[in-house]
């Protein structure tokens, strides 16, 4: 019998080929998930009238727990997007990233371990916008003082429980200092609760600044939503590009865990893609389950694969597809098993 | 929208931005203005589904719209009779330009 349920949703464009390599590998370690697939996105839109249909929320709302591929938004108008949807119905407040180099990807840093936390449903995500006269929109800034609280308090239980020295408050809170100036007074009432953990803030423009002069000064950030999605990119590329960020969004009683990239549709199909970005998410989810045996093996394996660079995918240089990569970890995992004798 | 000419506007309702500690908001019948939804922190709260996660904070944007046409007259009433039982902070009036709605929906 599963020791698991797990909703799994493959998503859009890449997100079912990329979806059916991580299920592959993640069987692989043999923990006991029995996956519960549902659906999202446009297709959606003709077999339900919705991009997100009630039976998935009903599936996450029971599960709990839940992996997701990428989904397409389109810019500029049409639908919302289905992803902050779903962190907005399951209020999800914590986007967790961490950014670590990886040591098969050459990048002018080699030093990065940094985690992120990004508060995921406010700020000018609210989608309170308006065209106020024919020349003039309006979004609005959306940050409560219990939001900010909640999402400080979180980074810091987070941080504290892995082992973490360091925690800064990014803002801009020198322009809005109502808006940031709340998220900022509500992160230094939080750190007062954390006094054996190190406290500080930095402007916006300047940790991007600083994080590409010396990423090694930073252990942890917490952000407000907007800064929060364009810090965590930023990192992303300094690590090894989106295909391999991972991300978990964590509510109070759920968690959804996600690569942090786009469904890439026109490579839809193609059996191209790195789907290495959803599989690092899978390993923070067997984390996240206490699998933590599990999810070492897989990140052994994949690690290991990657340095090899023989069935690695176009992105880091190799020509390996989708599938082949994915194999190749099973096969590494299997390899590894073997030499320790008790699968680590 | 063309911005660059002058679009056919219609006023079809407004966005009232109101102050309570006593949860979601429950109106009362105010003619043609009637509560299309209720959002908090840009989460829909009402109608449908409410996570009992979800957290809320004391200001809600609440959509009243009308069908049909309306005047700045029909507005301030409203607002009047509305001010009765509950305190807002601000009030957007929706637009739509030659058709198209020049406001957002909540999550």
């Amino acid at each position: 019998m599963a020791k698991y349920t797990i909703t799994l949703i493959p998503g859009e464009g890449t997100g079912p080929e990329i979806l059916k390599a991580v299920e592959r590998v993640v069987n692989a370690a043999d923990v006991g998930i029995e996956w519960d697939y549902q659906d999202i996105g446009m297709e959606c839109l003709d077999k339900y009238g919705t991009l997100l249909p009630e039976k998935t929320i009903e599936s996450i709302a029971k599960n709990k727990i839940a992996i997701k591929g990428p989904t397409t938004t389109p810019i500029g108008g049409g639908h919302k997007s289905a992803n902050v949807t779903l962190r907005k119905v399951f209020d999800l407040y914590a986007n967790v990233r961490p950014a670590m180099s990886i040591p098969a990807i050459k990048r002018p840093w080699n030093n990065i371990n940094i985690l992120s936390f990004r508060e995921n449903t406010e700020d000018s995500y609210a989608a309170i916008e308006h065209m106020v006269s024919t020349e003039v929109a309006q979004c609005l800034k959306i940050i409560t003082w219990p939001g900010s609280l909640r999402i400080a308090e979180f980074a810091f239980k987070w941080a504290k429980a892995h082992g973490r020295k360091r925690m800064t408050c990014v803002h801009k809170a020198n322009i809005m200092k109502m808006t940031d100036g709340l998220f900022l007074n509500a992160f230094r009432e939080v750190a007062k609760k954390y006094p054996e953990m190190e406290s500080d803030d930095i402007i916006v423009d300047n940790c991007t600044m600083q994080l590409v002069r010396d990423p090694s000064r930073f252990d942890c950030l917490v952000l407000p939503n907007l800064y929060g999605d364009i810090v965590t990119d930023l990192l992303a590329g300094m690590v090894g590009g989106l295909g391999f960020a991972p991300g978990a969004n964590i509510g109070d009683n759920c968690a959804i865990f996600e690569a942090v990239h786009g469904s890439a549709p026109k490579y839809a199909g193609q059996n191209k893609v790195n789907p290495s970005a959803v599989l690092n998410s899978a390993i923070m989810m067997l984390k996240w389950i206490g699998e933590e045996a599990a999810a070492i093996k897989i990140d052994r394996a994949m690690q290991e694969v990657l340095a090899e660079g023989k069935h690695v995918t176009y992105d880091v240089g190799g020509t390996a597809g989708t599938d082949e990569y994915a194999s190749a970890i099973i096969e590494k995992m299997e390899t590894i098993i073997k030499e320790s004798g008790e699968g680590i | 929208m063309n911005k660059d000419k002058n679009p056919n506007t219609q006023l079809v309702g407004v966005d009232v931005y109101i102050i309570t500690k006593d949860g979601i908001p429950c109106f009362d019948y105010y003619g043609a203005f009637k509560c299309e939804f209720i959002s908090n922190r840009g989460t829909k709260v009402w109608p449908g589904f409410v996570s009992p996660d979800l957290l809320l904070v004391d200001w809600y944007r609440c959509r009243f719209t009308v069908t049909g046409d309306i005047e700045d007259e029909d507005v301030d009433a409203f607002l009047a009779k509305l001010s009765e039982k509950w305190l807002w902070s601000g009030v957007q009036k929706l637009w739509r330009y030659d058709g198209e709605p020049g406001y957002s929906k909540p999550y």
